[in-house]
C-alpha cells in the first residue's frame, strides 16, 4: 500500500556479476540455463545450494509451472523488533541465492528510508526462492510482516497469505509484547507456528530461558527447538527444512477455476496498480481475464510474475503461489485489499476479505505556508494511493487556514506518514496534536465521533444535549522484569489505566495486562515506559471498545482570542494539570514580539493557567559592521527563512513547536 | 569639477595590532619581528592603483583607515596613500580623512606627525574606563590612558575627535555604565561611538561565553544600559543619529560611517576590506572583498595587483534590501529619492509591505519624515522607540519573498 521504489539497477547488475563470474554465462538472468526438473542443477550436489531457476522464454519469462502446491510453501516471520527479523530474511536470501552474499545486504526487504532509519517494517514485502530438500525442488515464498501493532492490520494481512510462520525470539530478551500480539494474531489464523531463537552467540543469550517463556507463554513444545545466529549465519540452513518439514502445503486445486485473494498492492508509476496475490485454485497467466468480485470490474492481465526479490516475470501463476499481477489497474482505489478475483465467467465463492482498517489516531496537517497547498494537497494524494489505510477528510481552520484531517491507524503509523511527507515529497507541514476518535451520545438517541477537536460540543450543549462522552481503550500487554513491577504499575495507575492482571512468565519476567484509555498512549506514554524500566519493558495493545468517559474541550487563547488548532479534548481530571503545563510551554517557545503575549488555557468556560511573554524591549546590535555588510545580510536572510516558518496567528507568531508542545506531554 | 561627480569613501586596511582584543572579530595579525611594514605598505598602493583606476570618475569624500590599528603605521606611510590616492581620483577639499588608534603612550607621540600627513579627524578606541575590564579583553592601556590621549588628540585635532565606549560588560550594572558614561563625556569632543559588546563567533569572547567562563548581562539589563547611553548623551547635548552614533551638531557626523548606511558607494583595500560599488564599465552594482589573510592578500597583491577574493553581482532586490536595512539604522531614515534610484524606480511605498508600515507608525516605532540632513525627499525613519527593536520590524516590514 505504499509506493514501491522501482527495481533498483544495482541489484540487477550485482545479480548478474555473479552470473557471469561463477557460471561464465552471457544471460541477463542470473542462473544458467537447465531444463527445468529434468536436469539437475550443477550446484545441486551441494547441501546449501539453491534450486536452479528455471528457464526463461523469449519474453524473459520463467516457468514455475513445476511446483504444485506440495512443493510450495507460504511463510512469514514475526518478531518483536530488533529480534533479528529482517537479518534473518537476509541470509534465507542469500542461501538461496536470490540476493547475493555480499555482506552488504541489510534489511533487503526493508525498501523505505523510514525502515530502515528506524529498524523497523512498515510495508509487507514478499519474496520468492528456489530450494532443494531431499532431492526435491521447493518454491519458497517469504512473505515479510510489520512488527508494531500500528500495523498489525498489514500483519494480519499478510498472515492471510501464508500457512506457517517462523516465531522469531532473541534469546537474550526473550519473549517481549510484540511477540505475544504477533503470536496471538497468527494463532488465530490457524498457522503452524515454528519457534526460533535467534542471537543465541551473544554472551548474555539465555537459550533454556526463552525456551521456558515460549513454552509457558504460548503452550509449545520447546524440545526441539531451533537455535540460530542470523547475523553469524549459525543454524541458519536448518531454518528452510524445516519450514518445508513443519508447516503445511497451501490448499487448493489446480482443476479448479481461478480465484485468488488480493493481500497487497502498490503503485508503479509505469504499470500503475499491482496486485500482490495468494493463488488459492487454479492457474492465470498473460491475456488472462480477470473480474474483482469486489466490484465487478473486468481486467485484462498483461504481466504475472514473482518477487525475487524484484519484481520477475513468470509464465503463469498456479495453485499455492504468490505473486503480483498487473492487470492495467488505474487507481489504487480499485484495489481492494481482501478483495477475491476471478476467471471471467467463471465467478467463484468470495473468500471472506478483511475488515477495513480503522483510524484510530487524528491529527490536523497544515503546510506551513498557505502558498504551498496545492503541492501539498498533490503529495499526500500521492502518499495516500500506496496507503489506503490513511483516511483524508478537508479541515480548515481558522488559525491555520486549509488543510487535511488524517487518520491514522496510530501514533507510529502518523509520524512514518510525517517522514515519509518530508523525505520523499519536500513537504514542509505542521502536524496538530493527535486526537482520538471520540464518541458523544446525544439525548436523542444519535451517537457523533468526534476526530478533531473543533467537532466537541460548546459548553451549553454539552449541558442541555449530550447524555454521555465516550472515549477508545486498548487492552495493553506490557512484559518487563520483575523489579520493575512497581514503576509500570504506577504508569498505568497514573494514565488512568485500569490493571486486569499480572503474571510470571518465567521466574524473573512479568507480564502486565491492563485496559488504558488510548488517548493516553498516543502521546508520550512509550518514552515514558521505556525511561521507567531502563529500557526493559515491552509494550503492545490492541483496541477494546469504548467506555463513558467524562470529557472537556481544553482551549488555548493568545490575547484572548482562542486558538483552534491547539484545543484538545480530555478527561476532566487531567485538565489543571496539563492545562498549566501547555502555558507553560507555551510560553518558552513563544518568542518576545512587540506587545505582551498573554497565554492562557481554558475549559468549561474557566481560565486553568495563565502566562506572559513580555513585550520585546530592545534587539538592535549596536555594533558597526564596517564594509562588511554581508553579515548583517547574511543574518537577515537566516532570520527571514525562520520567520517563514512561523504561523501567525492574529498577530502572534507561532513557530512550530508551539504545536509540538501540545502534543508531547512533560514530566509527571 | 567636483559637483557632478559620484562621491566615494575608501577604506584602508591595516591588520597588525600591538594586542589583540578578545572581542573582535576583524581580520588582524599581531606585530611581532617578521611584520614588513614597507611591504604591507607597498601592497596597499599596488592594490589602491589597480581598484581605484576603475572610478576615475567619481571623487573621493572620505578615507578612513582602520583595522586592526593603523595608528601602528607610520605617518609618513599613511600620508603616502592619502597622496597616492588623491592622485588616481579628485579628493574634496572638504573630505573627512579619519585614523583609527589606540590609546597606547607609542601611538599618542605621533598625532602631531598624522595631522601632518594629512589626517584630519582622530577616532580613538578607549572602550572602557574599567582598568579590570580594559585588561580582561586583552588591552595594554588603562581608562586614564584612554581619556589622556582623548585630551592630546583634541589639543590637535580640536573639534575632529571622537572615541569608542562599549557597555555590556560582564558584571557591569546600569547605574555602573551611567557613572562611566558620564565621566566619559566630560572628555568628549563632537562626536561618540557607543556600541553594545557583541560576542561574536570566532573570538575568545565567545568561546568564553559558550564555555561560560563570562557571564554577559541578560537582554533586560542591556536594554537598559542602552536606553541611559540615549537618554544620558541627549542630556549631554549629543544627538543620537544611529544606533551607535552620537554628535554634538549634524556637522560633526561621521561622513565615512554614514555612507554605509546610506548605500553609497566605497573601495576597501587591505585584508579582508570590503567594496560595493557601480562599475562603469557593466553599470552593474558589485561587491568585493579581499583575501582575508594579511600574508596570502599581500602575496596576491604582489603577484596580481590586487587582493580580491571574491566579486559578486549586487541583484536589485538585494540593494533594496540593503537600503532599508541600512538606512533604518539611521534615525534620519532612509531618503526615498536615493532609494528609488537604487531600486529600478519604485519607491519605499511600492516596495515594503505598507499595512506593516502603517501600524508601525500608528504605534510610534516609524514615521515618515520630509528630509534631514542630506535628504532629498521625504524619508522613512525610525522613532528612538522603533529604533531600539527595529531588527523586528525590518523583518516584518520587508516583502516576503
Amino acid at each position: 500500500m505504499y509506493l514501491r521504489l522501482r527495481p533498483l539497477a544495482a541489484t540487477a547488475a550485482t545479480a548478474t556479476t555473479l552470473a557471469s563470474t561463477v557460471f561464465a554465462s552471457t544471460v541477463l538472468r542470473p542462473f544458467p540455463y537447465t531444463p527445468g526438473a529434468r536436469l539437475q542443477s550443477p550446484l545441486s550436489h551441494t547441501r546449501r545450494c539453491y534450486a536452479a531457476r528455471t528457464p526463461e522464454n523469449k519474453r524473459g519469462e520463467i516457468d514455475i509451472s513445476a511446483y504444485p502446491p506440495e512443493r510450495i510453501r507460504n511463510f512469514s516471520i514475526i518478531a518483536h523488533i530488533d529480534h533479528g527479523k529482517s537479518t534473518l530474511a537476509d541470509r534465507l536470501l542469500e542461501l538461496t541465492g536470490v540476493i547475493t552474499k555480499s555482506g552488504k545486504n541489510k534489511q533487503v526487504l526493508d525498501k523505505l528510508k523510514v525502515e530502515r532509519e528506524r529498524g523497523i517494517t512498515v510495508k509487507a514485502q514478499s519474496a520468492s526462492m528456489f530450494f532443494e530438500h531431499d532431492g526435491d525442488k521447493y518454491l519458497l515464498n517469504l512473505i515479510d510482516t510489520p512488527g508494531h501493532v500500528d500495523f498489525s492490520y498489514e500483519v494480519s494481512r499478510s498472515l492471510a497469505a501464508c500457512q506457517g510462520t517462523i516465531l522469531l525470539v532473541d534469546a537474550a530478551q526473550g519473549i517481549q509484547a510484540q511477540t505475544v500480539a504477533n503470536f496471538y494474531l497468527a494463532f488465530g489464523e490457524g498457522l503452524d507456528v515454528i519457534p526460533i531463537l535467534n542471537k543465541v552467540d551473544l554472551p548474555t543469550a539465555e537459550p533454556e530461558r526463552a525456551a521456558q517463556q515460549i513454552e509457558s507463554t504460548f503452550e509449545i513444545d520447546s524440545s526441539n527447538i531451533l537455535r540460530i545466529s542470523a547475523k553469524s549465519g549459525l543454524g541458519v540452513d536448518q531454518v528452510l527444512p524445516a519450514i518445508i518439514e513443519k508447516t503445511a502445503p497451501p490448499q487448493g486445486s489446480a482443476d479448479k477455476p481461478f480465484k485468488a485473494l488480493l493481500f497487497d498492492t502498490w503503485y508503479d508509476t509505469y504499470v500503475g496498480v499491482v496486485c500482490l496475490m495468494a493463488i488459492k485454485d487454479g492457474s492465470i497467466k498473460r491475456g488472462d481475464r480477470i473480474v474483482s468480485s469486489h466490484s465487478g470490474t473486468k481486467y485484462e492481465v498483461t504481466e504475472v510474475g514473482i518477487m525475487h526479490p524484484e519484481q520477475t516475470p513468470t509464465t503463469q501463476l498456479q495453485v499455492g503461489q504468490v505473486g503480483y499481477i498487473v492487470c492495467n489497474m488505474k487507481s489504487i482505489a480499485e484495489a481492494h485489499v481482501g478483495d477475491t478475483f476471478y476467471r471471467e465467467k467463471c465467478p467463484v465463492e468470495a473468500l471472506p476479505g478483511f475488515v477495513p482498517a480503522k483510524s484510530m489516531v487524528f491529527a490536523g496537517v497544515f503546510p506551513i505556508d498557505a502558498g504551498e497547498f496545492d503541492s501539498l494537497n498533490e503529495s499526500i494524494q500521492k502518499l495516500t494511493l500506496n496507503d489506503s489505510s490513511v483516511s483524508v477528510h478537508k479541515e480548515t481552520s481558522a488559525a491555520l487556514g486549509q488543510g487535511w484531517r488524517l487518520g491514522f491507524l496510530g501514533t507510529l503509523h502518523m509520524d512514518v506518514f510525517r517522514q515519509r511527507l518530508e523525505e520523499e515529497y519536500d513537504a514542509n507541514v505542521l502536524i496538530t496534536s493527535p486526537t482520538v476518535p471520540y464518541q458523544i451520545k446525544y439525548t436523542d438517541g444519535v451517537t457523533k465521533f468526534i476526530r478533531t477537536p473543533a467537532d466537541f460540543p460548546d459548553a451549553a450543549t454539552m449541558q442541555d444535549f449530550v447524555e454521555s462522552t465516550m472515549e477508545p481503550y486498548v487492552s495493553a500487554t506490557l512484559i518487563f522484569p520483575e523489579k520493575y513491577l512497581g514503576n509500570m504499575l504506577e504508569l498505568c495507575t497514573t494514565h488512568r489505566g485500569e490493571i486486569q492482571n499480572h503474571t510470571f512468565i518465567d521466574e524473573t519476567r512479568v507480564m502486565l495486562k491492563c485496559q488504558l484509555p488510548m488517548a493516553e498512549i498516543v502521546t508520550d506514554f512509550f518514552d515514558k515506559l521505556k525511561s521507567k524500566s531502563q529500557g526493559f519493558a515491552s509494550f503492545d495493545y490492541e483496541e477494546s471498545g469504548y467506555q463513558s468517559s467524562d470529557l472537556v474541550k481544553m482551549e488555548v487563547l493568545l490575547n484572548s482570542e482562542p486558538v483552534d488548532a491547539l484545543a484538545a479534548v480530555m478527561h476532566k481530571n487531567s485538565v489543571v494539570t496539563v492545562g498549566r503545563d501547555i502555558a507553560k510551554r507555551l510560553k518558552e517557545v513563544i518568542r518576545r514580539q512587540l506587545f505582551d503575549i498573554i497565554i492562557q488555557t481554558a475549559a468549561n468556560g474557566k481560565i486553568v493557567a495563565r502566562e506572559t511573554v513580555k513585550q520585546l524591549r530592545k534587539n538592535v546590535t549596536a555594533k558597526c559592521y564596517g564594509g562588511d555588510i554581508t553579515r548583517k545580510m547574511k543574518l537577515l536572510n537566516r532570520q527571514k527563512e525562520g520567520k517563514k516558518r512561523m504561523k501567525r496567528i492574529g498577530k502572534v507568531e507561532l513557530p512550530q513547536e508551539a504545536f509540538l508542545s501540545i502534543m508531547t506531554k512533560s514530566q509527571d | 569639477m567636483v559637483l557632478s561627480r559620484t562621491p566615494l569613501s575608501l577604506y584602508v586596511h591595516w591588520p597588525y595590532c600591538s594586542f589583540l582584543c578578545k572581542f573582535c572579530a576583524f581580520s588582524k595579525t599581531r606585530v611581532t619581528k617578521e611584520t614588513d611594514n614597507e611591504r604591507t605598505i607597498l601592497a596597499l598602493l599596488r592594490e589602491l592603483e589597480t581598484t581605484l583606476a576603475l572610478h576615475k570618475d567619481k571623487y573621493l569624500h572620505s578615507i578612513y583607515f582602520g583595522g586592526g590599528t593603523p595608528s601602528l603605521a607610520q605617518p609618513k606611510h599613511i600620508g603616502q596613500i592619502i597622496e597616492r590616492a588623491s592622485a588616481l581620483v579628485p579628493l574634496a577639499a572638504d573630505a573627512e580623512i579619519t585614523l583609527e588608534s589606540n590609546p597606547t603612550m607609542a601611538e599618542v607621540e605621533k598625532i602631531r606627525e598624522f595631522r601632518a600627513a594629512g589626517i584630519n579627524r582622530y577616532s580613538i578606541g578607549v572602550q572602557t574606563l574599567d582598568d579590570q575590564m580594559l585588561q580582561q579583553m586583552g588591552r595594554l592601556h588603562t581608562g586614564a590612558d584612554g581619556l589622556a590621549a582623548v585630551d592630546r588628540a583634541r589639543e590637535i585635532f580640536a573639534g575632529r575627535v571622537t572615541f569608542d565606549m562599549m557597555f555590556g560588560f560582564a558584571g557591569q550594572t546600569p547605574d555602573g555604565w551611567s557613572k562611566e558614561l558620564n565621566a566619559a563625556l566630560d572628555h568628549a569632543d563632537q562626536h561618540m561611538s557607543i556600541y553594545q559588546l557583541t560576542v561574536e563567533p570566532g573570538t575568545p569572547l565567545y568561546r568564553d561565553h559558550l564555555a561560560r567562563r563570562t557571564r554577559l548581562p541578560g537582554d533586560e539589563t542591556q536594554a537598559e544600559m542602552y536606553e541611559r547611553t540615549v537618554s544620558i548623551c541627549r542630556d549631554r547635548g549629543f544627538e543620537h543619529y544611529e544606533v551607535s552614533s552620537y554628535a554634538r551638531s549634524p556637522e560633526a557626523r561621521g561622513r565615512h560611517n554614514t555612507g554605509y548606511w546610506r548605500g553609497l558607494q566605497y573601495v576597501g583595500i587591505g585584508p579582508s576590506a570590503h567594496s560595493r560599488f557601480v562599475d562603469p564599465a557593466s553599470g552593474r552594482r558589485v561587491r568585493e572583498v579581499r583575501v582575508p589573510d594579511a600574508a596570502r592578500w599581500m602575496a596576491a597583491c604582489e603577484r596580481d595587483g590586487q587582493g580580491t577574493a571574491r566579486v559578486e553581482e549586487v541583484g536589485e532586490e538585494e540593494a533594496r534590501q540593503e537600503m532599508v536595512v541600512f538606512g533604518l539604522r539611521m534615525l534620519d531614515g532612509i531618503d526615498n529619492r536615493r532609494f528609488c534610484e537604487v531600486s529600478g524606480g519604485r519607491v519605499l511605498e511600492e516596495y515594503l509591505c505598507m499595512e506593516r508600515v502603517m501600524e508601525y507608525v500608528d504605534r510610534g516605532y516609524l514615521v515618515w519624515n520630509t528630509g534631514g540632513r542630506d535628504c532629498l525627499s521625504h524619508c522613512l525613519a525610525p522613532t528612538e522607540l522603533g529604533l531600539q527593536v527595529i531588527d523586528t520590524i525590518i523583518l516584518d516590514i520587508l516583502p516576503a519573498a
